[in-house]
């Protein structure tokens, strides 16, 4: 039925010798399948016999093999990205490291030791950008790239590219933070980067700017990386695969992303105005009503989500690993799903909790002590409920159960001390101290703990080697100790304050315990690193399931699974995984515990009779993201001190000038990244994926222009609402720019008519309306702007000013953006694309349509009210 | 779905809706009843954005989790603008 071929015995390609998880790979059944009811993906019992993709079948993939390093620049499938993103934030995770053991080396004793101030203030701001954005999130995506398609029953993620962009970007966008330690100083103002220490005047240097900037390119990665596995997860489930059915651990991804379209889109507007602020002089957050007030809103309506977004994917682990290794299944699952949606909401209603000591009003203040108190409840829940399934069950002690158990544990001990600085009275004089810093790393690095536990157990599924159970347990051992040798004595010596390396000598002994904790906590990971680069290579060879009592699908198929990742169309349409139109697998025989794999959609088993169906061409393989990557690198950089001069404006244009040729040879090129036939896709099954990537992206785009729009409201407030100037003299050009976005959004939706009614002619006209009509606004928008640079009115003038220019430039800059995909449409249209498929004049117009709508807020907002 | 003699028709509400907006400026409105203009003129946006979205962007045709969607993303700003101006003492 498939028209792969079925030979079980078609010969092998022998694999690179170069690669350890390549190695293992066998080739005895074809992703097509087999008719052999048990020699399907898994093979059960016979050591190094796990099974992958027919290499024929890659070939045609145009994928260079495991071996081969070009492989990992060009790859967009999710495994190999998943493994990318777990090795880069590893990387993360020894640099940020060892930027604290410089630092408690430093807190050995009161005093300056080893480094200056500005040395000791850099190392603790980029200590915490890399460990919270760098390392702890793709940590987690690293997992989520792997395991969540499996779990669902996918073959990929729905744009493939795009994955691999959110990855390049990421990587560059590190590299580029690495940067900022050579241009004079990297941002030393602190993590969460307030105002008005992190405008120019304070901190001067070029590397601070790059600091932004380079949180700012990785904040792009996110956001492409949400639309991706937003539009994946919702789209693409196995038939069956209902929301309330998913995986606990895909659950936990589903949420974070949710919440990451919402809350990065908010940080990505406090980015973009404080590199505004940086590098083109608007004055947001030097303004002296409400500037750096604005910083603190904009940054912690991101920043208490953010705690969320890098705690659930962890909270995820913990429940997946606890139930695979207690035999059974969460207690009280539906309501430990409800509170994790509960939290997700809640999370945007608890930010000013960080703020109760800036001048905001006892009112609001009050007000957000009260959702705070009222997020804990759901986390109640959700401990209790870990907890009653360990009670439940019966427990083995492995090492991903240990760090599991061990999270948990300290996640305890972080969130009732996270009760304390909710209350106001509390954190006045809790605030500023190591209370907090003794926090929030219970909290955070608790989450790593299940994080590390995460990485143990799906070891042996990724590589296909089990790794030394032994040393894995002596890593728990001595990670656990050093963590709490580590962070324990700053809850003994809280009134020790933040973010300077002076303290009463008093507090010396419990600093110097907390430094050679933080040692002993670095050491621990040599031995994991061991461990897990030994067994890599020479660890006993894991089969498709090696935990048994394991529930999700991932465990279903061979280890590592094969390119593809099922030998047919997953389905849990009578309650239980198979795979239609292939071979298929039992988990049985490898699962010793109860006998079958039971997903959690149900049980896995085979079913050998399963309808066949049609083996669609799929591309894994683009350069594309990578070059895109290196063209925004070099853009970022470029523009990190292009108003410094020198030569950082012609590093500026040619960033832009690869950014701008390897985007459009992304654009160009074909790839295929086929949808499922059947499948469940709650709530928007009548919505294809690109169409729904589109509106996601809007979603975020709508938080965008919203922070903006809000920040400029927030600022007029603070300012006096009557008291502030309009800076436009009249609104004539205004409305004539409305009445020409009206129109040209009414150019669009007749393309789209044109392209219906067959007409190439009609869809290049209207294309070309649309795109002389952009360019009458953009020249319309030049004049009054110049006109006002005349008078003297420039972006630092006045608040009034900055918030005119930055908002009504951003848009733009949208403006600008659609213009150039508009001249790449024309130029297709001309070739007579379109016709039979118009679907790219539909989401092109989606995207136009709602620049035309923000202008009609923009409009009066800025010119008349 | 498209169909030329409707989405003329919406052009033609547009281009009236964003006349009657500045016209509204130019009544005086602004100078005599600050906040009466201030909430036609809001309101007049909101229905110009929700016309083009509706039928420019065809969302009245897609499933309405497309509007909720968007609805959410709305709501989060206004609650961080509304909140966040609020907060100032």
């Amino acid at each position: 039925m498939t028209e792969e071929s079925t030979d079980p015995t078609e010969p092998d390609e022998p694999d690179t010798p170069a690669d350890g998880a390549a190695e293992t790979e066998r080739n005895a059944a074809p992703d097509g399948g087999t008719t052999e009811a048990d020699g399907g993906a898994i093979a059960p019992s016979t050591g190094g016999g796990e099974l992958v993709e027919s290499p024929g079948h890659e070939e045609d993939t145009h994928l260079p093999p495991l071996g081969s390093l070009k492989r990992w620049f060009v790859t967009t499938n999710h495994k190999d990205v998943g493994i990318l993103y777990i090795v880069t934030s590893l990387f993360f995770l020894i640099f940020g490291g060892v930027l604290a053991l410089l630092f408690r080396v430093q807190l050995w004793t009161p005093g300056a030791t080893i480094m200056s101030g500005m040395g000791y203030n850099q190392a603790v701001s980029v200590h915490g950008l890399v460990m919270v954005f760098w390392f702890l999130s793709p940590f987690a995506f690293g997992f989520a790239n792997y395991i969540v398609p499996l779990q669902l029953g996918a073959k990929d993620l729905a744009f493939p590219r795009l994955n691999a962009l959110s990855y390049w970007a990421y990587l560059f966008s590190g590299i580029l933070l690495g940067v900022s330690f050579l241009q004079e100083a990297a941002f030393a103002g602190g993590w969460t980067m307030y105002a008005p220490l992190n405008i120019p005047i304070y901190t001067p240097e070029v590397g601070a700017t790059t600091t932004v900037l380079a949180l700012l390119f990785f904040t792009a990665s996110v956001t492409v990386s949400s639309v991706n596995f937003l539009t994946t997860m919702h789209r693409m489930r196995a038939e069956g695969l209902t929301l309330r059915r998913l995986p606990i651990f895909t659950w936990s991804i589903l949420l974070t992303v949710w919440m990451m379209l919402f809350a990065f889109a908010a940080l990505l507007a406090a980015l973009m105005v404080l590199s505004s602020d940086r590098i083109l002089g608007t004055t947001y957050f030097a303004a002296e009503e409400g500037g750096s007030l604005l910083w603190t809103h904009l940054f912690w309506f991101f920043g208490h989500p953010e705690v969320y977004i890098v705690f659930f994917p962890a909270l995820g682990v913990m429940a997946e690993v606890f139930q695979t290794f207690s035999g059974r299944r969460l207690v009280g699952r539906k309501w430990f799903i409800a509170a994790m949606v509960l939290v997700a909401v809640q999370s945007f209603i608890v930010w000013m909790h960080h703020m109760f000591l800036t001048s905001i009003n006892l009112q609001v203040k009050t007000l957000f002590m009260a959702t705070t108190i009222g997020i804990s409840l759901p986390f109640d829940l959700m401990v209790f409920s870990l907890i009653y399934t360990l009670i439940k069950g019966r427990i083995r002690f492995t090492t991903p159960f240990l760090f599991c158990f061990g999270a948990l544990v300290l996640f305890i001990v972080g969130g009732i001390t996270g009760v304390f600085l909710g209350a106001v009275v509390l954190d006045y004089e809790f605030r500023g101290t190591y209370w907090v810093v003794a926090h929030f790393h219970y909290v955070m690095v608790g989450g790593v703990t299940a994080l590390i536990g995460g990485l143990y157990y799906w070891f042996p599924k990724i590589t296909g080697r089990m790794y030394d159970e032994f040393l894995g347990k002596v890593h728990f051992a001595l990670f656990f100790v050093g963590f709490n040798l580590l962070y324990f004595p700053m809850f003994v010596v809280w009134e020790t304050p933040r973010r300077v390396f002076v303290y009463d000598p008093a507090f010396t002994i419990w600093h110097q315990i907390a430094t050679v904790g933080a040692f002993v906590l670095g050491f621990s990971f040599l031995i994991m690193f061991y461990n897990l680069y030994k067994s890599l290579w020479s660890g006993e060879a894991a089969e498709g399931d090696p935990w048994p009592y394991s529930t999700t699908a991932e465990w279903a198929v061979s280890s590592p699974p094969p390119l593809e990742n099922f030998p047919g169309l997953p389905s849990y349409a009578d309650g239980k995984l198979s795979f239609n139109g292939g071979g298929s697998a039992s988990a049985a025989d490898g699962a010793g515990g109860d006998g079958a794999a039971a997903a959690d959609g149900g049980v896995a088993h085979a079913d050998a009779a399963a309808a066949g169906h049609e083996e669609e061409h799929a591309d894994h393989a683009s350069v594309w993201p990578f070059a895109i990557a290196v063209g925004a690198f070099v853009t970022f950089l470029g523009l990190s001190g292009v108003s410094t001069g020198g030569i950082y404006p012609y590093v500026l244009l040619l960033g832009a000038g690869v950014l701008g040729a390897s985007l459009l040879g992304m654009a160009r090129e074909p790839f295929h990244a086929p949808d499922r036939p059947v499948g469940e896709r709650w709530p928007f099954s009548a919505v294809e994926n690109g169409k729904l990537g589109m509106w996601i992206f809007l979603a975020s785009d709508v938080v965008l222009f919203g922070a903006f729009i809000g920040s400029y409201l927030f600022m007029r407030v603070a300012y006096g609402w009557t008291d502030w100037h309009v800076v436009p003299h009249n609104s004539t050009p205004g409305l004539v720019n409305t009445y020409i976005l009206l129109t040209s959004s009414f150019a669009v939706v007749v393309a789209l008519v044109a392209a219906e009614k067959n007409s190439r002619k009609g869809v290049v006209a209207s294309l070309l309306v649309t795109f002389v009509l952009g360019i009458a606004f953009l020249v319309n928008k030049g004049i009054e702007w110049v006109e006002l640079f005349y008078e003297g009115v420039w972006l630092s003038s006045s608040i009034e000013a900055s918030t005119f220019f930055l908002t009504t430039g951003l848009h733009g800059a949208h403006v600008i953006v659609g213009l150039l995909i508009a001249l790449f449409m024309i130029t297709r249209a001309w070739n007579g694309a379109y016709l039979d498929d118009d679907r790219p004049i539909e989401y092109f117009g989606l995207y136009w349509h709602f620049v035309d709508i923000v202008w009609l807020f923009l409009f009066p907002l800025f010119y008349i009210l | 779905m498209s169909h030329l003699r409707l989405y003329t028709g919406i052009y033609v509400v547009l281009f009236v809706l964003a006349t009657a907006q500045v016209a509204v400026e130019f009544a005086g409105l602004l100078e005599n009843a600050y906040l009466l203009g201030f909430g036609l003129i809001i309101a007049l946006s909101f229905v110009k954005a929700l016309v083009v979205a509706g039928y420019y962007q065809h969302l009245v045709w897609e499933p309405r989790s497309i509007s909720y969607l968007m609805g959410i993303g709305l709501l989060a700003v206004l609650a961080l603008t509304f909140a966040a101006s609020y907060s100032i003492t």
